[in-house]
């Protein structure tokens, strides 16, 4: 098909525009990512909203599901700024949100989606002058859910707005500050179920660990404080 | 470029131009004449059809290939032209290509016409059934309009009813064959009947021999739940292949004169071609191919999933003078357009939803009401039918098939949402009858996986538009039982609709009563984490601010590990009546998700800084060894639900998480489900499942058939690189001792270490597929068959005289029968998996069951029957 129309899925102009690489390469990566860039968010909107609209696409009897969700932040003030990324175990899901979700509301706005190189650390913060994103530095209209908010707000929004500023104050940055949502089945993470097991670690398990997901998490969390 | 000039804006006059050069230089004159064939139609189809005629005729020398090659994907791509091309191909049989003396090759039509025969054949050898079936629209059409021959018409359908006749034939093949054959006939019946008038008959008699094997099959995807019979017919839904044949016999009984009302003949408008008429040549349809596959489970089952084909019911969801009845030739024909352009365009929603609105002109005039503000015109008598109601109950309909719809349902909402963009003022309202009609079902035994369905269309497509409903409507249905599904589907909603948005927000859309917490719709608070330690009042919340305190601070795993340990001592010491391994589960858990309860990501943070911690607790200790594990993780998930008792939606994605860190099993997660998890109805002696604990049991066991999936498609990879690298070792081998085969040493087949592990993993996944699976079926014996502990309300509820006293039904039999629905919807789901499983699992579950007899086990075991292809 799509000989008669284009393809809903097919990649858009969006791009990271500090990618380090060349635009074949990009293409390459694009055709089987796994990850999105939503863009268009209000400020308050949670990732709990994201994940359940999200999940709408996830195809988990294939494998899939969504890995993880990571909220677009200003990097000044640590708070949502509009955007987000989410990722998924497969391609394919990636895809179904081009078809049926970019382009349909989350917490009554239209949002857009489009595939995305992947994420990589300092992503997650805005690169506009002020924190946020570039797209609000330079918007002239008034918009109440991103940040065009004044006194007329109702209290209730208040309130909800002081509860989404606080949520990310903890917010880290550098290697390990966003989870990996949790890597492929593995024989050997597999819970110990004897009590007598001791387990060491075989050279299967080592050949395993060519995710480099795993290994950080690995050389984080060595099972061997945990084993003994 | 520089003399553009134009300063800031010289970048985008740029861009413009290059797009404009683009266009009009890159396109060749073959991708002109392609374009002008796809479009064909537009404006003034018939007009434009004779142009064309002229365009193709013009190009020197006439592309055949290319032509016939264009009208193939046009007719594949857009099967509303299909009569278009035929008059296309028709026209062009009156034409010799340009330069050649006529008498000497066939005609432009005939050339193009044979060419198109071979891309068909290619259909066929892929056995891709929709561009089959499309090929056969043409053919048909090119039989009314004499250029095929009706006899070879004939044998082609024909051989697709031969297929209906094979031994075994899958559900899914015989239908896609007798839908050719039967769809064929429809539009060419007329040539074929004034050929051979026994023909159509035959045609006709052999597909409904077809659907009278198919009775009990049928029971188990109906739209609507009648336990207690499986013979009485459905008034909501019609079954599309039963459709087809009730609109043949019709047909067939008027000579079908109705052929040409219902579908467009605009080759009937030019002088009719009188030459010797195109043979088709005879076809056999190849059979389907076997994937060889060597992998199978360790006892040797056959782990291969094929995706079952279920007979497809669409449901009706208005009258006949408002949308056509699929059963008559007319409404199977819009019927039939319509949902091939909602798969066909599922690629890209919008252009599919302004097609969809575009239809009257692709069908005879008169079909459907004229558009608000147009020329009023003349109804035709049994037609005149609501556009916008049409369309959406075809797209519903789609999207209500069971056991799944064919894509995923977010395509067929978004699909409902653009058409409601595009056309708010009459799409809207019909939106509103379809919702009504759907929650009046529910009254009315709407199947279980349906009305879960209804809901999450009803909240998706309300969250796209400003989350408007007239809820006060279903006011006076808060008197009903708790549990009727009425008041389960606007409890549910509301849940959903705050999960997409926020509890005020949505409470904002509710009148009065249904804002009242007493009614028990919506929750009396917005969704929160509950910490069961947080209150000085409850008992150990010194100890557990200590274990908060320890994580808050980023403590190490080992140092909250010993830490743990330590106040299991003293607990033990203080009290030993107590469950002590429960409650340092309980505070562990729960003061994790605590400090990760501020979003998902804080939750995922949180529980990976603390994979040891989680892995020690769910092997049954804390950081020495254990020994009851699965007890361990029993405690864990219910600290779980415990924590987010009042943000249900958490439970799901919390074990989700704890199956993908392997915390716990899928196994585990449906365990803890059909036990620990079920809701305690007053009153109910048995456990139920309600659509929470579905979704849990559903997640877990996607979880379990999805690792399979991944690891099955590793091993392939593996081994087919394997395969390689042996042809290769093997060439470079032959090349250097020469050819000489028979001294060639056989080298024996080392598996790579990575194939070794990928099948040991696949090993392991499997028997973890087959007890999850094992474990649900066993669950549902408990609820409703089990021999030692029958419950008397199990068989109650599927008793005809039960379901129709069911106005007076309490709570604890309304659960009951839910449950009765999705044990219904696990069986077919998962039926390709229940299949290949069938003889152990069923052994092991159906020892529990009672004795044949006995109502709700006859119907307990009649399912997995049907569903697992037992004497169906």
């Amino acid at each position: 098909m799509a000989h008669v129309v284009q393809c809903l899925d097919q990649p858009s102009n969006y791009k990271d525009s500090q990618a380090r690489v060349d635009r074949q390469k990009q293409a390459e990566l694009l055709a089987k990512s796994t990850t999105l860039y939503i863009g268009n968010l209000s400020f308050f909107t949670t990732e709990e909203q994201i994940y359940e609209l999200f999940s709408k696409c996830a195809s988990t009897e294939e494998g899939g599901g969504i890995k993880r969700i990571i909220m677009g932040l200003d990097r000044n003030t640590r708070t949502p700024c509009g955007f987000c990324f989410v990722e998924y175990y497969t391609h394919t899901e990636a895809l179904a949100c081009l078809r049926y979700i970019s382009g349909t509301k989350l917490d009554e706005r239209i949002i857009r989606c489009d595939l995305d190189l992947g994420y990589k650390e300092g992503r997650q913060f805005g690169r506009g002058k002020s924190g946020g994103q570039v797209r609000d530095e330079h918007r002239t209209d008034y918009d109440p859910g991103r940040g065009g908010w004044g006194a007329q707000a109702q209290r209730a929004e208040i309130e909800r707005r002081r509860e989404v500023e606080e949520r990310y104050a903890d917010a880290q940055d550098g290697p390990g500050a966003v989870a990996t949502g949790g890597g492929d089945w593995k024989e050997s993470a597999a819970p110990v179920q004897e009590a007598t097991l001791k387990r060491g670690r075989s050279p299967d398990e080592e050949a395993d660990n060519a995710d480099n997901e795993r290994m950080v998490s690995a050389k984080r969390f060595d099972p061997k404080h945990v084993l003994t | 470029m520089s003399y553009h000039g134009g300063g800031g804006y010289r970048r985008r006059y740029r861009g413009h131009d290059h797009g404009y050069e683009e266009q009009q230089n890159v396109q060749t004159p073959e991708q002109k004449l392609q374009t002008s064939i796809f479009k064909l139609g537009e404006v003034d189809p018939e007009e434009e059809t004779t142009r064309l005629v002229d365009q193709i005729c013009e190009t020197t020398p006439v592309n055949i290939a290319l032509v016939s090659e264009s009208i193939r994907i046009g007719v594949t791509e857009q099967p509303f032209k299909i009569p278009y091309y035929a008059a296309l191909i028709c026209l062009l049989h009156d034409r010799s290509a340009p330069g050649q003396e006529e008498t000497d090759l066939a005609s432009l039509g005939r050339q193009i016409l044979e060419d198109y025969w071979k891309g068909f054949q290619t259909y066929l050898d892929k056995l891709s059934w929709r561009d089959i079936r499309l090929c056969v629209h043409l053919f048909a059409h090119l039989t009314v309009a004499k250029v095929v021959a009706p006899q070879s018409m004939y044998e082609l359908l024909r051989s697709f009813t031969v297929v209906l006749d094979e031994f075994g034939v899958s559900y899914g093949r015989a239908k896609q064959a007798a839908l050719c054959a039967a769809e064929g006939l429809m539009m060419s019946g007329a040539e074929i009947k004034a050929s051979t008038a026994a023909n159509a008959m035959e045609l006709i008699s052999s597909i409904q021999a077809y659907i009278d094997t198919m009775n009990e099959t049928k029971s188990l995807v109906q739209p609507t739940v009648k336990l207690h019979s499986t013979a009485d017919p459905v008034e909501t839904a019609d079954e599309i292949i039963e459709s087809a044949l009730a609109a043949l016999h019709t047909l067939n009984s008027s000579d079908f004169a109705q052929t040409a009302g219902s579908f467009l003949q605009p080759y009937t408008h030019f002088p009719a071609y009188t030459d010797a008429p195109f043979e088709l040549p005879s076809v056999l349809v190849p059979p389907e191919v076997i994937e060889l596959d060597s992998l199978s489970t360790d006892s040797g089952e056959d782990a291969l999933v094929k995706k079952e084909e279920w007979p497809e019911y669409y449901m009706r969801l208005f009258d006949n003078d408002v949308t056509p009845d699929p059963t008559t030739p007319f409404g199977y024909a819009v019927r039939r357009g319509i949902l091939d352009l909602i798969d066909i365009f599922e690629i890209n929603r919008k252009e599919c939803a302004r097609l969809l609105l575009e239809l009257p002109k692709w069908h005879p005039h008169g079909t459907f009401k004229p558009r608000p503000g147009a020329p009023p015109q003349d109804p035709v008598a049994g037609k005149d039918w609501q556009l916008e109601s049409t369309v959406l109950e075809a797209a519903l309909g789609t999207l209500f098939l069971l056991p799944d719809p064919q894509h995923k349902p977010v395509y067929y909402i978004a699909l409902v949402t653009e058409l409601c963009k595009l056309s708010p003022g009459t799409v809207g309202p019909a939106v509103g009858k379809s919702i009504r009609k759907m929650y009046g079902f529910l009254a009315d035994g709407l199947d279980l996986a349906l009305a879960q369905r209804f809901m999450e269309w009803f909240c998706v497509h309300m969250s796209n538009f400003n989350f408007a409903w007239v809820w006060k409507e279903w006011i006076p249905d808060l008197e009903l039982s708790l549990q009727h599904p009425k008041r389960v589907f606007m409890r549910n909603a509301i849940d959903y609709e705050i999960r997409l948005s926020y509890y005020d927000r949505v409470l904002k859309t509710l009148p009065e009563p249904m804002q009242n917490p007493d009614n028990r719709v919506v929750p009396s608070e917005a969704p929160a984490p509950d910490y069961e330690y947080d209150d000085p009042a409850r008992p150990h919340y010194d100890a557990a601010q200590l274990v908060l305190g320890l994580l808050r601070g980023r403590a190490k795993a080992e140092d909250v590990m010993s830490h743990l340990e330590s106040l299991k001592n003293t607990l033990e010491e203080n009290d030993s009546d107590i469950n002590v391994d429960s409650i340092i589960r309980s505070i562990a858990v729960q003061s994790l998700l605590h400090i990760g309860s501020r979003s998902f990501s804080h939750f995922l943070n949180a529980i990976e800084r603390y994979l040891p911690l989680l892995r020690n607790l769910s092997s049954g200790s804390i950081s020495t060894l254990g020994t009851s594990s699965l007890e361990a993780r029993m405690d864990i998930l219910t600290a779980v639900s415990e924590f987010w008792r009042s943000g249900r939606h958490m439970i799901i994605i919390v074990f989700d998480k704890l199956m993908q860190y392997q915390i716990v099993d899928p196994t585990d997660v449906v365990s803890w489900a059909f036990t620990h998890g079920v809701e305690r109805i007053a009153g109910s002696t048995h456990p139920s499942i309600n659509a929470l604990q579905w979704d849990i049991i559903r997640s877990a066991l996607d979880k379990a058939n999805g690792r399979v999936v991944i690891t099955r498609k590793r091993v392939s990879a593996l081994r087919k690189e394997a395969d390689e690298k042996a042809a290769l070792a093997m060439v470079s081998n032959g090349a250097a001792m020469e050819v000489d085969t028979e001294a060639k040493p056989d080298v024996p087949e080392v598996e790579s270490p990575a194939l070794t592990t990928a099948l040991k993993a696949f090993a392991t996944l499997t028997r973890e597929q087959k007890a999850a699976l094992s474990r649900t079926l066993d669950g549902f014996v408990d609820c409703l068959a089990s021999a030692t502990n029958p419950n008397p309300a199990a068989k109650m509820v599927i008793s005809e005289n039960g379901w129709h006293n069911r106005a007076n039904w309490n709570e604890v039999e309304w659960v009951t029968w839910v449950t009765w629905g999705w044990y219904r919807h696990f069986c077919r789901l998962y039926s390709p998996y229940l299949r290949n499983y069938s003889t152990t699992l069923g052994s092991v579950s159906f020892a529990k069951v009672g004795n044949a007899g006995d109502a709700a086990v006859d119907t307990f075991r009649k399912t997995w029957n049907i569903a697992t292809g037992q004497d169906a």
